[in-house]
Parts: C-alpha cells; sequence; structure tokens
C-alpha cells in the first residue's frame, strides 16, 4: 500500500479518479522507495515528477534553478517505483483483438479504448498492438487506424507490429497460410500490402498524431523469403523497426538482415529452426561471433544470399503438405504451433564468407577499439553490427526456463519480455471452460489455455507482469534485471528511451510500483494514478 | 574553544546534528528572523547531514526557517556535474530535508564576473543579520573551506587557486585524472567564517590528525588556516579518536575531562534562563 504524506491534502486516491490528490505546486515527490536503474540495479533514491506535465524531472534543476520542491511527498514504504511496462507484442486482451475489423472504426476504436485502459492493471503504460497475417487488402485500413493512441487514464498504444504476411510457411504458426506473400518486388510490395501512408518516413507517419510525440510500427518478416532482405534498409531508413521472425534463415541470412539494420528477433526459440551448432540461424544471432560479423556490407544483397534464399524457398515449397487446416489452426498460438523443420545444413561452401574471412570492414568506425587478436580481458572484440534485441514469452509454457536462462545469459542487453497474448487474455478470467467462437470452448488452467477436448494450445494468456516474476525466477537474477526487460530494453530497442521505459528527466511519468515480489500495487499514467490493487 | 572526542564518524554525526538542532530550535526562528546557517562540502560532514535529515524526518527539526550558505565551489564547473558542490549539497542533504530553494545560497562558479559573485556573496551574508552558525571541515593540510595554506587570516569571499595537495586529493573524483580537477574555486575567506557567531568543525579519520595538532596544539599560523579558530569566542571542534592520534596526551586528557564540567555549566545556565534569572543572550563558549 501506499502511505501518503503531506500537510495539505489526505484525499486517498482511487480507481474513480474523482479524489485524486493533487500537489498545491503540482510537483510530486516518491520517497522510500527503490528506483530501477538502466543497468538493472534497484537504488534507494528520490524521484521528483510534474504531475501537471506528467513528466519526470531533473529534481536538482527543479531545486537551484526553478527554486521549487514539491509539495507533495508521497512515502512508498520501502517498494519499487518502476517505469511502467512496455509490451511491444500483444495481440489482444479483455476480449478484443486488435487483428479483427469488422467494418466499423468506431467499434475498433472503441475496442481500443476499452482494451487500453484496462490492460493498466497489469502494470502495462505502453504496448505496440500486434497484427497477425491477414487478407492483404485489410492491411492499410487497420494500420492507419493503429496510431499512436492514449486517454488520461490508459496505457498508450504506440503504433503497430505487423507480424506478416511476409513470413515463411514453414514456420506460420496459426498464420493463415493462403495469406502469405513474397515481397518479389521490395520495398514496393511492402507499400502494396501495407499502405504506402503506413510506411510513410517517420516524421511525417507522426505527423498528424494528437499531442503525442512517440510512436513505432515493427515488422515482423523472414528475411528468406523473396524481396524481403532488399527491403531491410529501406523500412529501417523509414523508422520502421525490421525484426526477425516466423523465418528459417540460415546463420548468413539472419547476420544479413542484422547488418543491413534488423534489430529485433520476434518471439525467440518460437516460430524458427532450433539451435543446430554447425547453423545456428536466427537463435545464433545472440552469440554473434565477432569473427564472421564483417564481411557483409550495407547497400547491396550479396550473391551467395539470393542463392541460399533459393534453396530455403524451394525447401519450404516441398514441404507444403504439412498444410494445416486454416480454422484449426486459428485456435493454436501463433508463436507455439510450428512445424517442425530439421536443423538446416550449413551453407559454407564455394567461398562463401563462412568459410572464414575474418578481415573488418573497413566502413566500421565504431568505438575503434578492439578488432581481431586483443589484450583486454572481459572484453569482447568488435563486432559489425549491434546484437538484435529479442523478444521472449516467458510463462513457463513457450520457453522452458533453462532455455529463458540460455538467452539471457548470452545477451542480457537485448532480453525483451514480451506476452504475445491472445484477445482472451484477462487476469479476472476464472480457470475453467469457456465458449469461444463457432461453438467451440476452451479450458483455462492457469497460464495454459487448450481447445476443450484437445491438448492444442490455444495460445498465450500470460500479464507482463507475471512474466517479470516468471524471469526472475526462471534465469534466478534479480528483480530489477527482470524490470529492465520489461521497460528499458523494449524502450531502446524502440528508440523511445527518452520518454517512456525509463526514469530519465523528461520521460513520461508512467509507472507501475510494485512489492519486493513483483506484485503490482498501483499503476500511473501520465502523473497520475489510474490503478490500484 | 571545546574539543569533544567521540568514537568514531557516526557518533561525531550524531553528535553534531543533535547539537545543530538544538541551537536552531532555542533560536526559534520565524520567516522574519531566519536561523543563517553556514555549510561545508566533503566527506566529513556526511555522517552529519545524514543524522540531520533523520531529526528532519522524526519531526524534531525543520528547515522551514533556515537560510543556507555554503562554503565554495568550484570555477568552471558545470552546476549539474556529478563533482560540483551544488550536486553533492543536493544530493547529500537539500533534496531529503524541507528547505525552501528559495533560502539556500550557493556561490555561482560559472559567474560571468566572479569577483563581482564574491562580494555579492559577502553582501547576501551581512543582510541576511550574519551567520549564526558555520558547520565547517577541514583539509589534510588543516584548510577551513578552500583556504589553502598560507590564506590571509583577514580574508573575505574570493577567487582561490587550489593547492597542489587538495587538487591530488580530488583526483579521486574525476577518475583519477588531474588534469579534469579544476584549478580554481570560489571560496568564504577566513574572516568570513571567524565572522560567525559560532563556528563548529568536524574533524575525522587519521589522515586529519597532524592538521588537528597544528590547528589546535600550536599557534595561530596561516599555513595551517584551521588555527584562526583559536581567536574565536564560540567555537567547536567535534573529532573523532582516530584524529586525536597526532595530540598530547595531555591536550586529549584536559579536553576530555572537561566535557563534563561543560555539560554541567550548560545545564545550570539553562535553569537559570528558564527561571528568568538570565537576561541577556550568552555568547562564547563558557570554559
Amino acid at each position: 500500500m501506499i502511505g501518503l504524506n503531506t500537510g495539505t491534502s489526505s484525499h486517498h486516491a482511487s480507481k474513480t479518479n474523482n479524489l485524486v490528490m493533487t500537489s498545491p505546486n503540482g510537483l510530486v515527490c516518491f520517497t522510500n522507495c527503490l528506483l530501477p536503474q538502466e543497468d538493472g540495479s534497484l537504488v534507494n533514491k528520490d524521484l521528483w515528477m510534474d504531475e501537471r506535465r506528467g513528466v519526470i524531472l531533473n529534481a536538482q534543476k527543479t531545486f537551484f534553478l526553478r527554486k521549487e520542491r514539491p509539495d507533495r511527498i508521497i512515502d512508498l514504504g520501502g517498494n519499487i517505483l518502476s517505469p511502467g511496462f512496455l509490451d511491444i507484442q500483444l495481440n489482444g486482451a479483455y476480449g478484443f483483438d486488435f487483428s479483427v475489423y469488422n467494418g466499423d472504426d468506431e467499434e475498433y476504436r472503441a475496442g481500443m479504448k476499452m482494451m487500453a485502459e484496462r490492460i493498466i492493471e497489469t502494470g502495462v503504460t505502453s504496448l505496440v498492438p500486434t497484427i497477425i497475417t491477414q487478407e492483404r487488402s485489410l492491411y492499410p485500413k487497420i494500420l492507419s487506424l493503429l496510431r499512436p493512441f492514449s486517454t488520461p487514464t490508459s496505457a498508450t498504444l504506440l503504433g503497430w507490429h505487423a507480424e506478416g504476411p511476409f513470413i515463411e510457411h514453414e514456420k506460420r504458426g496459426a498464420h493463415a497460410p493462403s495469406f502469405l506473400l513474397a515481397a518479389a518486388e521490395g520495398m514496393k510490395s511492402f507499400a502494396d500490402v501495407y499502405g504506402a501512408a503506413n510506411l510513410a518516413e517517420a516524421e511525417d507517419w507522426l505527423m498528424n498524431t494528437e499531442g503525442e510525440n512517440v510512436g513505432v510500427r515493427i515488422i515482423t518478416a523472414a528475411p528468406e523469403i523473396d524481396g524481403v532482405l532488399g527491403a531491410v534498409d529501406e523500412l529501417t531508413r523509414k523508422g520502421v523497426v525490421f525484426s526477425i521472425g516466423h523465418s528459417v534463415a540460415s546463420s548468413e541470412i539472419a547476420t544479413a538482415a542484422v547488418s543491413r539494420g534488423a534489430r529485433l528477433i520476434t518471439h525467440l526459440f518460437n516460430a524458427m529452426p532450433l539451435l543446430h551448432h554447425r547453423d545456428p540461424s536466427i537463435i545464433g544471432l545472440l552469440g554473434a561471433s565477432p569473427h564472421l560479423s564483417s564481411p557483409f556490407t550495407a547497400g547491396k544483397v550479396p550473391s551467395y544470399s539470393l542463392k541460399t534464399m533459393t534453396g530455403n524457398l524451394s525447401r519450404s515449397g516441398s514441404n507444403s503438405s504439412k498444410v494445416l487446416n486454416p480454422s484449426k489452426s486459428t485456435a493454436k498460438s501463433e508463436a507455439f504451433d510450428d512445424t517442425m523443420t530439421p536443423p538446416q545444413s550449413p551453407f559454407y561452401s564455394d567461398g562463401s564468407p563462412l568459410a572464414g574471412t575474418a578481415t573488418p570492414s573497413s566502413s566500421i568506425s565504431k568505438k575503434a577499439s578492439r578488432s581481431g587478436l586483443h589484450l583486454d580481458k572481459g572484453e569482447v572484440a568488435d563486432l559489425a553490427f549491434e546484437r538484435p534485441f529479442y523478444g521472449i514469452i516467458v510463462d513457463g509454457i513457450h520457453c522452458h526456463p533453462n532455455s529463458v536462462r540460455l538467452a539471457y545469459s548470452s545477451f542480457p542487453d537485448g532480453c525483451i519480455l514480451i506476452t504475445d497474448a491472445m484477445k482472451i487474455l484477462d487476469p479476472h478470467l476464472k480457470d475453467g471452460v469457456h465458449d469461444w467462437r463457432d461453438g467451440k470452448r476452451f479450458v483455462k488452467e492457469g497460464d495454459k489455455l487448450y481447445l476443450e477436448g484437445t491438448n492444442t494450445l490455444a495460445g498465450s494468456v500470460v500479464t507482463l507482469d507475471k512474466c517479470v516474476r516468471n524471469f526472475s525466477r526462471f534465469t534466478g537474477y534479480s528483480l530489477g534485471e527482470a524490470i529492465k526487460c520489461a521497460t528499458y530494453n523494449p524502450a531502446k530497442c524502440l528508440g523511445i528511451e527518452n520518454i517512456k521505459g525509463t526514469l530519465r528527466p523528461g520521460a513520461h511519468a508512467d509507472f507501475v510500483v510494485l512489492d519486493k515480489q513483483g506484485i503490482v500495487l498501483s499503476t500511473w499514467v501520465k502523473g497520475k494514478e489510474v490503478w490500484s490493487g | 574553544m571545546r574539543l569533544i572526542i567521540r568514537e568514531d564518524p557516526p557518533s561525531v554525526g550524531d553528535y553534531i546534528a543533535n547539537y545543530i538542532c538544538k541551537r536552531i530550535n532555542e533560536f526559534a526562528p520565524t520567516a522574519e528572523k531566519p536561523f543563517v546557517l553556514g555549510l561545508p562540502t566533503g566527506s566529513s560532514p556526511i555522517p552529519t547531514y545524514k543524522a540531520l535529515i533523520q531529526l528532519v524526518k522524526a519531526g524534531k527539526l525543520t528547515f522551514k526557517h533556515v537560510v543556507t550558505f555554503n562554503m565554495d565551489e568550484y570555477v568552471g564547473l558545470p552546476r549539474d556535474h556529478p563533482e560540483s558542490y551544488h550536486t553533492f549539497m543536493f544530493r547529500e542533504f537539500f533534496s531529503h530535508i524541507d528547505i525552501p530553494p528559495s533560502q539556500v545560497n550557493i556561490l555561482d562558479g560559472n559567474a560571468e564576473d566572479l569577483v563581482a559573485e564574491c562580494n555579492a556573496y559577502e553582501k547576501r551574508i551581512k543582510d541576511s543579520g550574519g551567520i549564526e552558525l558555520f558547520l565547517g571541515g577541514i583539509g589534510e593540510d588543516g584548510h577551513i573551506a578552500f583556504n589553502e595554506p598560507g590564506s590571509s587570516l583577514a580574508s573575505r569571499t574570493r577567487i582561490k587557486t587550489l593547492a597542489y595537495d587538495t587538487i591530488l586529493a580530488n583526483a579521486r573524483f574525476f577518475n583519477n585524472d588531474i588534469s579534469a580537477v579544476p584549478r580554481m574555486a570560489l571560496t568564504v575567506g577566513v574572516a568570513t567564517v571567524l565572522d560567525s557567531k559560532e563556528v563548529v568543525v568536524v574533524v575525522t579519520g587519521l589522515r586529519k590528525a597532524l592538521a588537528l595538532s597544528k590547528a589546535i596544539e600550536e599557534g595561530v599560523n596561516h599555513l595551517w588556516t584551521l588555527s584562526a579558530l583559536q581567536m574565536h569566542p564560540w567555537a567547536l571542534i567535534v573529532v573523532d579518536e582516530d584524529a586525536t592520534s597526532e595530540l598530547h596526551v595531555k591536550t586529549v586528557k584536559y579536553f576530555k575531562s572537561i566535557e563534563m564540567v561543560q555539560d554541567e555549566v550548560e545545564r545550570t545556565q539553562a535553569e537559570l534562563k528558564k527561571r528568568g534569572k538570565i537576561a541577556e543572550e550568552q555568547i562564547g563558549s563558557m570554559e
């Protein structure tokens, strides 16, 4: 519980928001609390915010330059004051599905609003609505509706995450196979499907957003699909985050995608080849070797990649007999149920770069410190690119706890907790049998959800606050490091860490107050308490 | 001059904090007649600040009607630099107590006209009614504020070049990069400190032992500027056991013996005051 300590007023903040206490000078000091830092530590420190502007303050500047100090002091009783959680992959919740558009804009917007206002009980204050593969004509409409959106008491919908349709048939999960596409004309194919306006340069795309100065777009695609790799640079240049997922990309292609700007992996371990030691594929990017990272230069698709891509495409074609019944597949977790792919054969024949050149590209001018062999213990030689962030579903079902720890240990700074939850996500939903659709029913057992009478998993229903606690338990790392994976890391991946996901001065005053067991005690949006348990 | 010896730095901090708390509460400051307090930076006063914060949080002390003047600030270091004395004071003290920001005074080391800034600071102290109690610390070379060895004992607030010792000592705060340590500071003068009604100095640790001995066992000397305190009618030095290492046994015994007597005299005086037997305010050590 939050203890309140002020000389001027005594109302307790309530869910109804009618009696919310305000500070006479609009400034608030949170004290007796642990603040998660960007390095994953927790420090006992005060935090000042301006509750009228809804932003975090530089306390020292406020004191010495503005000559003010907060009139209201909130004693958090030693609990954790975290930036609000950020979920970059959420398909829907509370019965609303971002992927379903029934031809009525107002109905869709009402769904967005309802969902954004309710999700705050899970500590989430920002999220990226995620659309699974749809019939192509639906994209321009749905994506145009998914502009950055928030109400004074809701989480912020940051934009959109289009998962598909440019994904690998073999790894499509629950995505309808008939809607999958290749991008033969590269960037033009992307623009044709998503709508050119939705892929405008970041400044233009954000121009007409009301009062919001932050918004993001993510595209999950398989770089081995015809034309996709060639569009990565341009998408990246326009401010779109390219995420590798639902893919069988070889190590070479995955690396090429990253060196062209891909900065994210979609639900690591799910919908991608298993980790094979001779061709570790997408998962292997977490351990990207400085020895092999530099042969790729941005701007041109290397010829060997085209060759491997062809190989993959023909292979996936030959697997078409494994196509599942689409109506059945919609009931499945799109991240969990894959066609099993055998580990791929490595492609290092006829002088391909994997055969062993270690010459660093001359265009690399980062820290300019260590190339090749060096003498600094504890440091790693320069990579030609940043390893990509990776989303990971830590519900105990989609990834084994050992896998979570393995991934985190190999690349802690890239770890992003996601729920990938379906529209039935609702922490109030009781265990038992529930009606779904088309006369079908599902059984909910904790975070497991499957079709009645089967053992087919029907998707993720885990909440992000639970993922944070799970993560800490599974890996054995501290709660502060778990929080970092649900706040700073996703914000950094999206390039919005000055505004969301951190406690930096000037960032939005979106918080979740957690006890030392990671249980959500209250959620704050733009400086106001909007939910308390 | 009184010398109080306590076991360790935390006990020194508690002693001084309780002493300052008592002084402020007896003064009963108001908006019209605030208590004016001089403050130092450095590691020695941190236990005192911690103890003062606890007193404020416990409701035993408020800084609502206290005006503060800090001793010094580096020249040319941005105000929000992690090693600036603005940052130190905010981090270690001001952010945790209830002092209104408008009542805090720290020299501006980034002022365009540094001389004017110093003169204005002296004037501000005077206009506020003068400093009631100046809390200070010392350097290993016995400097009080940035009044390095050789400073005039009649000095006022001014620009001062730091001694090589001080630069070396402070390099640890600047990644051990001596070239990053500011070479100049603005500081109140020895006379500015002596002007205040009462001076309380905290000296802890073995490394300050020689300076303490020089300051209280030898004559007034501008090479150990703290020794100027010998000329002050109401000075209190609070030290830990380590800091007494260079003192004569005789000196230590003497000051330990008078502490009890002092306490008794103070109790009697307070009693008399309560009964209305003492009219005018008493200034000065009663040793």
